[in-house]
């Protein structure tokens, strides 16, 4: 499969089949997904050493767990011995799993420490330390967990690269800018889309061009802003760039607001008093720990493949799971700031829900309109054409307004598609074959 | 008549009553009559939908996410209620434009207690919902719901609904239960 079987990069243009072929689909399980690092969770959903969750790593179900040194493992759930899932809760508190099939049990840490019949049957000479559960290679990033079976694999820094590391740290920096300064929701929200996983993808990675999706909404005040939007900031005075930051050479894609100056709050959560002067008080912090930093405004992104974020007062962190090429279950984890009183953290909460998912009034129109996609990316006539990722093609540029704002990445200011590009035409490389 | 026989009848008039209430119900979200459903909640409505998880059997309490605190499906009041119907009334609303066909059916009524003028009820649901050519969801699970009299009409103050999927299947939960 040649590159140009899948993308024209200098047309702009990406080939329906990317969306609907099963060999593609093939062949980004085992080149992209299986290759690059996964976010499987936050580390406050393990408050308590024994506790433990079920994630994802793309196809493979894996256990998050703090073990009795308080350390995080990252284990396929999937017994040495005949396959079945260790684990078959979706959460929990113990000691370590038992198989319920033939009972070969493991630690919190992946070890084998049972085998029944060990001595008689097995002669005691089965080497447990070597069948335990497979361990990922683990890093944990200010609070976030990411994951990655690939030996070959970079560091996860080097996998972010210098840029992007500015970012996810940004993004998991509390309303005040202090680092890790956010908490998971109890829960993780879990639903299944017939199609592609790569709409989601794009979507998140830089598509502010589908305000027309949303306008159901936009009439409504679905926001905290007490204004008809269903953003917070749409209250905010001083002039903000729509910035759209991508890393061409790692995929990761970053959706931004860099406001033109250093303003006081504008009171952009005007529609609850306690939220407004928790957010006030923040925002102050926030600048002084940040400075000039703290025009920034991170809306969302995606770090390359399937891990995506919704961000500016409504911090949200997901998966695409790829199930097939026309299937996708979306994970999406809820964040509420560690340090804010109760009554924020409830009123946020109402907030994702009513914002977010499947019962989200803003989010169903965007599963909608992918639904349709995917028929349009299917069907044998259609397919031959393929879409277009023109917008504001040309405009992308390295000479950025701030230097802060990266020295590897390519910035577009403005409504554009430069972000899917940069995604697709990574992701093209990867699932076509070296030229 | 003795006072059981009594006490019997009234508890059989009153599920009877609920019974058709619920069935007028139903009817008035399958017309899309949506703004006579709304005038059916209480204005202080609590609506919650929990999502399930997979949980040991020792833990029964952790099985659904917990309300004015985790992550739910649906958690929220009458103004939210409102403006998903105003959403779903625009024409605009491309999950619900062209419009979904809904059948709600609510069955295994019973009163589970009177306490005053709040009846608590216990019952199962079906919804199902057909869109466009091809999409059907379904959805099946338990609800249980407060009921207040109020000038001799029954209204919705607290609804519970336990769906039994804990990976929702569909794409959208944009019908109301």
């Amino acid at each position: 499969m040649r590159l140009s079987d899948l993308i024209d990069v200098e047309a702009g243009t990406l080939s329906r089949a990317s969306f609907a072929s099963e060999e593609i689909f093939r062949r980004e399980l085992e080149r992209v997904f299986a290759r690059g690092w996964n976010f499987v969770g936050h580390t406050s959903q393990l408050p308590k050493n024994g506790d433990f969750f079920l994630s994802r790593c793309g196809t493979e179900t894996v256990i998050v767990s703090r073990d009795e040194q308080g350390a995080i493992n990252v284990l396929l759930n999937s017994c040495r011995h005949r396959g079945m899932p260790a684990c078959r809760y979706d959460s929990g508190n113990g000691n370590g799993f038992i198989c319920s099939y033939h009972g070969w049990s493991y630690g919190l840490d992946g070890a084998l420490t049972g085998v029944p019949r060990f001595k008689e049957r097995y002669q005691g000479k089965l080497e447990r330390e070597k069948w335990g559960l497979v361990r990922a290679r683990v890093a944990v990033f200010y609070g976030s967990i990411w994951a990655t079976f690939e030996e070959a694999a970079p560091s996860f820094e080097d996998y972010l690269g210098a840029d992007m590391q500015f970012y996810l740290r940004a993004l998991l920096q509390g309303p005040d800018g202090e680092d890790d300064g956010y908490e998971v929701i109890g829960g993780i929200v879990k639903w299944q889309v017939p199609c592609n996983w790569k709409f989601g993808a794009e979507n998140f990675a830089g598509d502010h061009y589908h305000g027309y999706s949303h306008i159901s909404v936009e009439r409504l005040s679905v926001g905290l802003s007490g204004k008809t939007s269903r953003h917070n900031f749409a209250g905010v005075k001083v002039k903000q760039q729509p910035t759209f930051v991508a890393d061409p050479a790692r995929g990761h894609t970053i959706r931004a607001s860099v406001f033109a100056a250093l303003a006081p709050y504008d009171d952009q959560e005007a529609a609850s008093a306690e939220v407004n002067d928790y957010y006030r008080r923040s925002h102050e912090k926030r600048q002084q720990r940040l400075g000039d930093k703290s025009r920034l405004l991170i809306r969302g992104g995606v770090i390359f493949p399937n891990t995506h974020f919704n961000s500016a007062g409504r911090t949200t962190i997901g998966l695409w799971l790829p199930l097939s090429a026309g299937r996708t279950e979306i994970w999406r984890w809820l964040f509420v700031p560690r340090n804010a009183p109760n009554a924020v953290k409830e009123t946020l909460r109402e907030y994702y829900l009513r914002y977010a998912g499947p019962g989200g009034m803003v989010e169903q129109d965007d599963m909608e309109n992918w639904t349709a996609a995917q028929r349009g990316a299917e069907s044998l006539v259609s397919r031959r054409y393929p879409f277009n990722y023109q917008l504001a093609m040309g405009l992308e540029r390295r000479a950025r307004p701030d230097e802060w704002l990266g020295k590897d990445v390519t910035i577009t200011e403005d409504v554009t598609e430069h972000n899917q590009r940069a995604f697709y035409g990574h992701w093209a490389r990867l699932v076509a074959d070296a030229s | 008549m003795s006072q059981d026989r009594n006490s019997a009848l009234d508890r059989l008039l009153l599920e009877a009553e609920i019974e058709r209430f619920f069935s007028a119900e139903a009817e008035l979200l399958d017309e899309r009559r949506f703004d006579e459903w709304l005038a059916l909640l209480h204005d202080d409505i609590r609506y919650w939908m929990p999502i399930a998880r997979n949980v040991r059997f020792n833990q029964p309490e952790r099985e659904y996410t917990r309300e004015g605190a985790e992550a739910n499906w649906f958690d929220e009041g009458k103004d939210t209620l409102k403006k998903r119907v105003l959403q779903i009334q625009g024409g605009d609303h491309w999950a619900e434009e062209p419009r979904s066909r809904t059948t709600h059916l609510v069955a295994n009524v019973r009163v589970d207690s009177v306490a005053g003028s709040d009846v608590t009820v216990k019952s199962r649901f079906i919804v199902c919902g057909f869109r466009l050519e091809h999409d059907v969801d379904l959805f099946i699970g338990k609800r249980v719901d407060v009921l207040r009299r109020e000038q001799a009409a029954l209204k919705v103050l607290r609804r519970t609904i336990y769906l039994d999927q804990s990976v929702l299947l569909s794409r959208n939960l944009t019908t109301f239960f």
